[in-house]
């Protein structure tokens, strides 16, 4: 459901190439999966797989692990004459509705873009925020998929979401333990994981669709590993799963985005030029290592994520550019190392749920293409990302959580900069600046608690409220943009409705 | 008053043992023919063998052994209960919360042959032990285990309750009539008692029994079958 995280790599673009004009950054819903198709095609119901969607237990790990496989449906099948499986094809097509409508609330409403001291509405209301129509399940025997078309309303179209397709087998090594083997073709390096604590299915599960600012809106940092590529790139990753408890995987992805704009020599999409933004200029490399035990009722994971992304800005825009432009697909790039360090615990009882996730991102930047181009001051930063969140759920009807987002990374007048540096009052040219997004501090530095409640009347439907609340955002606390604003005004408190059908 | 105690718990314990020597079958496997366990083939006991580690280790442990304690133990328990149960899941007439929320979806699958070869591989592990909860100690938990052994050693006759041992033997550990307690875990042992009780789990001796159970006897029956050695 659309990007999430991503909008500090978008303003760093923004940064490196031409300014076009601020945008804030893109909209978001948020991912999630809880699949009524699953259900329909295992026979078995939300809570084999999941604590509350979309949060899985290990069961649900190892259906997600082994290709969203098991069925229990009679198949269409055909044989050869010697009894060898040529099809076996489910009866029904797997498919499902994700709806979900929202009431957002800004603390203090965002400065009107265009007339003095006026604001705009502090309140939002998406009805729908998203639908997303969900395909996948078992395909053929060892092949199944989920995936996700969404419509949202920040962008009022529908587009590619979450999607994820495997081919899954298992092997039973001499000394009876089991070896779980695939390949995964995805389109969000760690959508493909089993755990909860990356970024395609994190805390928090759902956010505004349009805040404005803040998570789930514009002017928050975060790694790439926080799903800043989602949608943009595909990857092709192996993995390995040794008796449900050591997992590996080791993949490449390759920027594939979707609705690319037709190149102006052929006339049709791609192949991408300078008129792009943000391409993928190496087959990105992915790595990841979990170990996960069970004993008694709880689970515990720990684990890493290991990747290099290098982007060549691009331009993004349409027309001649000159011939040393930093806008061409080629030459220097702004690489971004992420060392991600995770860790799950579960309890799942009868009565009562707990998950506690902790993850912890670094990120080293080198802007070998950022800042040959001036677009950022240092050749080197760095960003860390950390968030801490504890759930709570009594017989899977009430829950609570709480959690911690902090970034913090190193001061860039270039990537982070000053009121004078950002949106302006009459948009174009000039003007009062605006702030909001931009940082008097030049830093990313932002520092927020989500308190959220839950309560489902039924398994497949959810009422959450959540407040976040703002300690510090983008290196300030009072003041923090340059222009006046504070960061506990960016306080969000956000109504979320969810049908899973 | 001493003796119509008596007669009361003989007339219990006798109309248990009369009515489970019908089996289990009658209740919650399908009407028709209540399969008998047959001799397994090595084929099929080899893909007993790759269905058990793929898919029911998930759940239940490779061996049998499972972890979490929402999901019983199979290890060690007797064929013919896991024949009877899985045909009761595919037949859709063992009607517990986790039956029908799982065990519906998972047997909806399996042939005769292989829910054969399945109650073979697990009745053929090492039995399991539970280990009590660490959260379970206590002085509150110790009264509990001994209620529970009084009720299942030697019956109540105030509720009208039979030794359990009668018909589960001393041991808990399953003959050719009755399924293996000893050593399940206390958790899913003491669900089965709820569902027995109110009745979503049917099979016709035990919902008799379970109904005149408290809360606070099904508990302490648990916690005590669990730690029969």
């Amino acid at each position: 459901m659309e990007q999430v995280k991503k909008v500090r790599p978008t303003l760093k673009l923004l940064r490196a190439a031409p300014l076009a004009g601020l945008v804030l950054a893109m909209m978001a819903g948020n991912s999630a999966q809880a699949l009524p198709i699953f259900a329909r095609q295992t026979g078995m119901a939300c809570l084999s797989c999941h604590t509350v969607y979309p949060e899985l237990t290990h069961f649900g790990r190892m259906f997600k692990l082994n290709g969203y496989q098991l069925d229990n449906l009679k198949d269409i099948q055909v044989t050869t004459d010697d009894g060898e499986l040529m099809l076996s094809l489910p009866p029904i097509p797997g498919w499902a509705l994700f709806v979900q409508s929202d009431y957002t609330v800004l603390k203090k409403p965002l400065p009107d873009s265009q007339i003095p001291n006026a604001t705009s509405q502090s309140s939002q209301v998406g009805f729908p925020q998203q639908v997303s129509l969900l395909w996948g399940g078992k395909i053929a025997p060892h092949f199944g998929a989920f995936a996700q078309l969404t419509y949202g309303y920040g962008s009022g179209t529908i587009n590619i979401d979450n999607t994820d397709m495997r081919f899954a087998n298992n092997f039973i090594l001499p000394d009876k333990k089991k070896l779980t083997y695939g390949l995964s073709l995805n389109n969000s390096p760690g959508l493909q994981d089993l755990y909860n604590t990356t970024a395609s299915f994190g805390f928090p599960y759902v956010l505004p669709g349009n805040a404005g600012v803040g998570l789930g809106g514009a002017g928050f940092s975060a790694p790439q590993l926080q799903a800043a590529l989602a949608y943009k790139v595909v990857g092709l990753t192996g993995y390995v799963m040794w008796n449900e408890e050591l997992y590996g995987e080791l993949g490449f992805y390759h920027h594939s985005p979707q609705g690319q704009l037709g190149n102006p020599i052929t006339k049709v999409s791609g192949p991408l030029d300078s008129q792009s933004q943000g391409v993928l200029a190496n087959n990105a490399p992915y790595l990841r290592i979990a170990y996960e035990k069970d004993i008694d009722a709880f689970a515990l994971e720990v684990g890493t994520q290991i990747a290099n992304f290098k982007l060549f800005p691009g331009a993004g825009t349409v027309g001649a550019l000159p011939a040393d432009s930093p806008g061409a697909l080629g030459g220097p790039t702004n690489d971004y190392k992420d060392v991600s360090f995770d860790t799950q615990l579960q309890y799942v009882g009868e009565n009562h749920i707990g998950e506690f996730h902790v993850t912890h991102i670094h990120e080293s930047i080198t802007n070998g293409a950022g800042f040959a181009a001036g677009g950022t001051a240092n050749p080197t930063d760095s960003l860390n990302f950390l968030e801490v969140d504890a759930t709570y759920y009594y017989k899977r009807k009430i829950g609570a959580s709480l959690a911690l987002v902090n970034t913090s990374g190193s001061a860039d007048a270039g990537l982070y900069p000053g009121a004078a540096g950002g949106p302006t009052l009459g948009a174009v040219v000039g003007g009062t600046p605006l702030g909001v997004v931009t940082s008097a501090a030049n830093k990313p530095d932002t520092n927020s608690y989500i308190a959220e409640v839950n309560y489902l009347p039924w398994l497949n439907v959810k009422f959450t409220a959540q407040y976040t609340h703002y300690t510090k955002f983008n290196g300030g606390s009072t003041n923090y943009d340059g222009a006046g604003r504070n960061a506990s005004d960016n306080d969000t408190m956000y109504l979320n409705m969810w049908f899973a059908f | 008053m001493k003796t119509i105690r008596s007669l009361m718990y003989l007339v219990a314990a006798s109309g248990a043992l009369s009515l489970s020597s019908q089996s289990w079958a009658e209740s919650e496997a399908p009407a028709a023919d209540a399969p008998a366990v047959v001799a397994i083939t090595p084929e099929a006991a080899h893909a007993a063998e790759y269905t058990a580690i793929t898919r029911c280790q998930i759940c239940h442990g490779a061996q049998g052994h499972s972890k979490s304690p929402i999901y019983p133990a199979l290890a060690g328990q007797k064929a013919w209960y896991i024949v009877e149960q899985l045909h009761a899941f595919k037949a859709q007439t063992r009607g517990d919360p986790y039956a029908r929320g799982m065990m519906w979806g998972m047997a909806a699958q399996l042939s005769d042959s292989e829910i054969d070869g399945l109650a073979d591989y697990f009745s053929k592990q090492t039995p399991f032990v539970s280990k009590p909860s660490p959260f379970s100690g206590g002085a509150k938990a110790s009264a509990a285990v001994a209620r529970g052994k009084t009720i299942y050693s030697e019956g109540d006759s105030t509720i009208g309750i039979a030794p359990c041992s009668a018909c589960h033997q001393g041991d808990a550990a399953g003959n050719e009539q009755f399924p293996r307690l000893a050593g399940q875990h206390a958790s899913y042992l003491n669900k089965q008692l709820i569902a027995l009780h109110n009745g979503s789990r049917e099979q016709v001796v035990m919902n008799g029994i379970a109904s005149v159970l408290k809360p606070d006897d099904m508990n302490a029956l648990a916690l005590y079958m669990e730690q029969i050695r």
